[in-house]
């Protein structure tokens, strides 16, 4: 039966409430443990295909006179359009359309930051759509930019209202301590650089609108480009069957969908609009810099009485300020916390989500911070952690499970390295062991359905209009349903990526695909194998027969199965919670920084695929690695034009980076969660791995960093640090 | 643009094209601009005779060579990625230009005719730390640092001159860091046999960054010589320490690496 409910729903931190129409979630969960196929290492069922090219991503799409689409961009930070003149662009062989700021919403004479989409052409080739560009002549008065987050935050421009939480009595919490600790943290600006950048295909059939996009939200895309071009939803159908990376930026249409709509209409022709490897790096989104100021007071046995901070997030021209006080209100039991969070508008290209934004960057101040005060009580990081450990939700409903005392447990044995890893330490290279605590959401949340079709050749099809954003969610979904139809995984396949076949799904971020869209794949699965079970009674069947052998008298008929995401659990809130431990090796002459291992674990309730997920882990430690040593987008301190927008001066890791990972998962299902009590995991592995490596270079070294990324030039600066420390004869930890 | 086939390396009319890893970018990004490119392949040697060095070898073939001197081996192979090694040539590695971003994003800095250096008051980690006043990007060559410890003597299709004389400080006069004229192609090189040489370089990443600093360190006899890559706007042969480095204020740190890579790398030549 069809429920009404209201409930709350979360995604990256951010509550909202929401109606929906769920059906029963009666399903009883399946016991812990490996079950035949779910929980049991499966490789992805597209592996082959993405290997040998032949999955067609929207990169590769070339439809019958397709067009290309370039965008002139500004190329200063704060500018005015002063004039514009099209046509010599338009003049240029190939050339079909030029649009310019009075034909569409997305395109202005007034640019607020570098990448702020002016004008855009379309032609045969993206040669000559590039070619045309230069023609077309632009003339800017160039403006002050505003780009110092400190001055926005005295100035008083900011994106919402600060933001200031205050538990307890947090000066009475200092005043109770016997130590306290005051440091500042700062975290860079890092970008996504997805291998595939953000780009659409869009092409008008009849009144109706196709658009191919990389993306992470199909059915998010069909409601905000129906909005943007006054269509009804279902004019619009948007299409993804593989994605090349998105880590958070690729959940909207953004400019270059509207302008390729724009072009592709007027010319009656489909359009590709592509950001160039530049623009990917210049106007797709990143994860904006921090300052955070925060404090730490202790009693001698390393109970925590006092948390404060102040974060300004230097969010950009738009975007939101985001929960970079999340870990201090939420990691730790203590009773007087009290943050206050600014959102610095600057003149610089908008944030946006990128893999657990606000946790990454307050994360490493928080526990960065939390080691320091370990060093100066002498007390074992590990130790003081436990000390410290919340049993209960710090704030708000109770967890609806929690795991990381089992976590802290499964990690001894890499913390217990440290003694052997300390000892390979030599004159010029010290070794050293750190870790760090993760805290973050990933429940997922409704609404989200799914169908399951079994045909009478006993093979069964998924059919959502979910993505698989390279996650391997189309292999998690295969195991749901053949486990729950007790068929083997190669009978099953996934359709999804296209709006237009398969009923609503969810958004793939904030660790919610698999949460929210496993249950719905169970639900309309054992939908399904009950009325497989009716037909084999009918049959008069035994109830071991085979589900080829009950539905093979079909012929062309089929039986569909449908079902939907419940809700989550009333008054509790879902997170998911980890450890790490990095083994880090620091020459102390040079400053080279390297990792030698990291240990990971996670609880994020029951594993689906454990290959999918140690991937997972591995993904976020290495991304979590480049944001930690080399990752940085540097702008130019005067005129704040960027500096890095290519992939020699923006240094992403390389594989020649990549430590020995170890993942492990705690895999217990969270008995309140769902028919799966399966959490998220595409967030948590990237959260603690900064602060565990700059925590490790402080076992190592002695040697406070407090800046990402940790490179040569603040390594160094830190050591020196801690030997004038060391001159002055205080323990390291000591300011 | 045309694409032509050089049938001898005497006058070469046009672009040289040979691993196509440096001037395929700059084509691209419009800081070069070309209406011929001369494929140059089949006119300048790439074999590896003894210190008799092709110019058109690879940097995969220098680095697996063992007649290749060692300094010059492992600039080969920690330059760049395997794939860009596997294409681009030695004649093409020293004449690269530089990374600085100002340069690069096409600014119209000293190197580009202008008259403002943006990265000495800019943005300027990994810039120079010698000869920086008039222009403060960073020769990024690997390679070329090798081969200026070494010694080593270039021959091109007019003339011979030694490595050093290849290279040459941009001035308000002539903002060009080769004195290579148009035309004018290095076919091969030779490299006089060291007793030994080494070559250090520090990264921001394990692999495929260009130089922070690179040190190569040459010992002949009695004499030994040391040049930096990354260091100052040509390749930068160590005369005095690095005390008379005029670091600005966001590349001090170089010094320090280099001093101690320079540490380094006269201990290891002194190792028996």
């Amino acid at each position: 039966m069809a429920r009404l409910i209201r409930t709350e729903k979360e995604v990256e931190g951010r509550y909202e409430e929401v109606w929906l129409v769920v059906e029963e979630d009666a399903l009883e969960q399946w016991p812990a443990g490996p079950r035949e196929i779910v929980g049991r290492p499966a490789i992805r069922l597209d592996g082959v295909e993405r290997a040998r090219g032949q999955a067609v991503y929207t990169a590769d799409l070339k439809l019958p006179g397709m067009l290309h689409a370039a965008v002139l961009r500004s190329p200063y930070p704060r500018a005015r359009v002063t004039k514009l003149d099209l046509a010599p662009a338009l003049a240029l062989p190939g050339v079909h359309a030029a649009i310019g700021p009075d034909e569409l919403e997305q395109l202005s004479n007034d640019c607020e930051y570098e990448g702020a989409a002016i004008a855009a052409v379309c032609a045969d080739t993206l040669a000559q759509s590039r070619t045309a560009l230069r023609a077309i002549i632009v003339d800017y008065e160039v403006l002050d930019p505003l780009l110092d987050p400190d001055e926005a935050v005295a100035r008083g421009a900011l994106l919402g209202e600060p933001r200031a939480r205050e538990r307890g009595d947090y000066q009475r919490g200092l005043a109770e301590a016997d130590v306290v600790v005051e440091a500042e943290y700062r975290t860079q600006v890092v970008l996504h650089n997805s291998m595939e950048t953000h780009q659409s295909v869009v092409e008008w059939v009849g009144d109706s609108v196709e658009v191919h996009i990389s993306t992470q939200y199909i059915w998010g895309i069909r409601d905000a480009v129906a909005d943007g071009l006054g269509l009804p939803g279902d004019k619009v159908r948007v299409i993804c069957h593989y994605m090349g990376g998105g880590f958070g930026s690729k959940n909207s249409p953004d400019d270059y969908t509207f302008i390729a709509a724009e072009l592709a209409k007027r010319t009656a022709r489909p359009v590709k609009c592509a950001l160039t490897r530049r623009e990917e790096n210049t106007a797709a989104g990143n994860r904006n810099a921090t300052i955070q100021r925060l404090t730490v007071g202790a009693r001698s046995d390393g109970t925590l009485t006092a948390l404060g901070g102040e974060f300004v997030n230097a969010v950009g021209w738009s975007g939101w300020s985001s929960s970079t006080e999340g870990p201090m209100q939420m990691l730790y039991a203590c009773d007087n916390v009290k943050t206050t969070t600014y959102g610095a508008k600057l003149n610089l290209p908008p944030m946006k989500a990128f893999r657990a934004p606000g946790f990454v960057e307050g994360t490493f101040g928080l526990e960065a911070l939390l080691d320091e005060l370990a060093a100066k009580l002498d007390l074992d990081p590990l130790e003081l952690r436990r000390r410290n450990h919340s049993e209960h939700a710090t704030e708000g409903a109770e967890y609806s499970d929690k795991n990381l005392l089992e976590c802290y447990r499964r990690a001894e044995p890499h913390w217990e390295r440290r003694h052997e890893v300390r000892a390979r330490s030599t004159e010029t290279v010290k070794r050293g062991v750190g870790m760090a605590s993760q805290i973050w959401y990933g429940g997922g949340g409704p609404p989200s359905y799914a169908w399951v079709r079994v045909g009478s050749d006993g093979r069964a099809t998924v059919v959502t209009a979910m993505q698989d954003i390279g996650t391997g969610t189309r292999t998690a979904m295969a195991q749901i349903a053949a486990e729950e139809l007790g068929i083997p995984l190669e009978d099953v396949t996934v359709s999804l990526g296209d709006s237009a076949r398969g009923p609503f799904a969810s958004i793939s971020a904030g660790s919610s695909t698999t949460p929210s869209m496993g249950p719905a794949v169970r639900a309309a699965a054992a939908d399904a194998r009950r009325q497989i079970e009716e037909i084999a009674g009918q049959r008069e069947l035994s109830p071991n027969t085979p589900l080829a052998e009950v539905v093979s008298v079909l012929e062309d008929a089929q039986i569909l199965g449908k079902g939907a995401r419940g809700p989550n659990p009333t008054g509790m809130q879902v997170l998911t919670f980890g450890v790490q431990v990095a083994e880090v090796a620091v020459d102390v002459q040079t400053g080279e920084v390297w990792v030698e291992r990291i240990a990971a674990v996670h609880d994020v309730g029951r594993v689906i695929n454990p290959l999918g997920a140690s991937s997972q882990i591995e993904g976020g430690i290495i991304q979590g690695i480049g944001h930690t040593l080399s990752e940085e987008r540097l702008h130019d301190p005067k005129t704040g034009r960027l500096l890095t927008t290519t992939l020699d001066a923006y240094k992403l890791p390389t594989i020649a980076d990549v430590p020995e990972i170890v993942s492990e998962l705690v895999d217990i299902p969270d008995a309140h969660l769902t028919n799966l009590g399966s959490k998220g995991l595409g967030e948590p592995p990237i959260i603690p791995t900064a602060a565990a490596i700059a925590n490790a270079i402080r076992d190592a070294t002695g040697a406070d960093v407090r800046q990402l990324p940790i490179t040569r030039e603040e390594m160094l600066r830190a050591l020196r640090e801690a030997k004038e420390r060391e001159r002055h004869g205080a323990p390291a930890g000591v300011d | 643009m045309e694409l032509l086939r050089a049938s001898t390396s005497d006058d070469v009319e046009g672009t040289p094209l040979a691993g196509g890893t440096e001037v395929v970018p700059l084509l691209r990004a419009g800081l070069l601009t070309a209406d011929t490119l001369v494929d140059i392949r089949g006119v300048v040697p790439r074999g590896i005779d003894g210190g008799r060095i092709g110019a058109g070898a690879t940097l995969a073939e220098l680095e697996c060579d063992p007649e290749v001197p060692e300094a010059l081996r492992e600039a080969c192979r920690l330059a760049a990625s395997p794939q860009l090694r596997g294409m681009g040539t030695l004649a093409g590695n020293l004449l690269q230009a530089t990374r600085c971003w100002y340069w690069r994003l096409d600014w119209p800095c000293r190197l580009h005719g202008g008259d403002e250096c943006f990265a000495r008051d800019g943005e300027h980690r990994e810039h120079a730390i010698f000869a920086n006043g008039y222009c403060a990007s960073a020769h990024p060559s690997d390679v070329a640092a090798a081969l200026l410890a070494l010694d080593a003597t270039v021959h091109t299709n007019r003339r011979e001159l030694r490595l050093a004389e290849l290279y040459r400080l941009p001035d308000e006069a002539d903002r060009r860091t080769t004195t290579l004229e148009p035309g004018e192609l290095i076919l091969e090189l030779d490299v006089p046999p060291a007793d030994r040489s080494v070559y250090l370089k520090a990264m921001d990443r394990k692999r495929w960054s260009f130089p922070i600093v690179g040190v190569a360190a040459a010992r002949r006899c009695d004499e030994t010589r040391i040049a930096l890559a990354g260091a100052a706007p040509i390749p930068w042969l160590l005369a005095g320490g690095l005390e008379s480095a005029t670091p600005l204020p966001g590349n001090a740190y170089k010094v320090e690496v280099a001093t101690t890579l320079v540490n380094r790398a006269v201990a290891a030549l002194n190792v028996v």
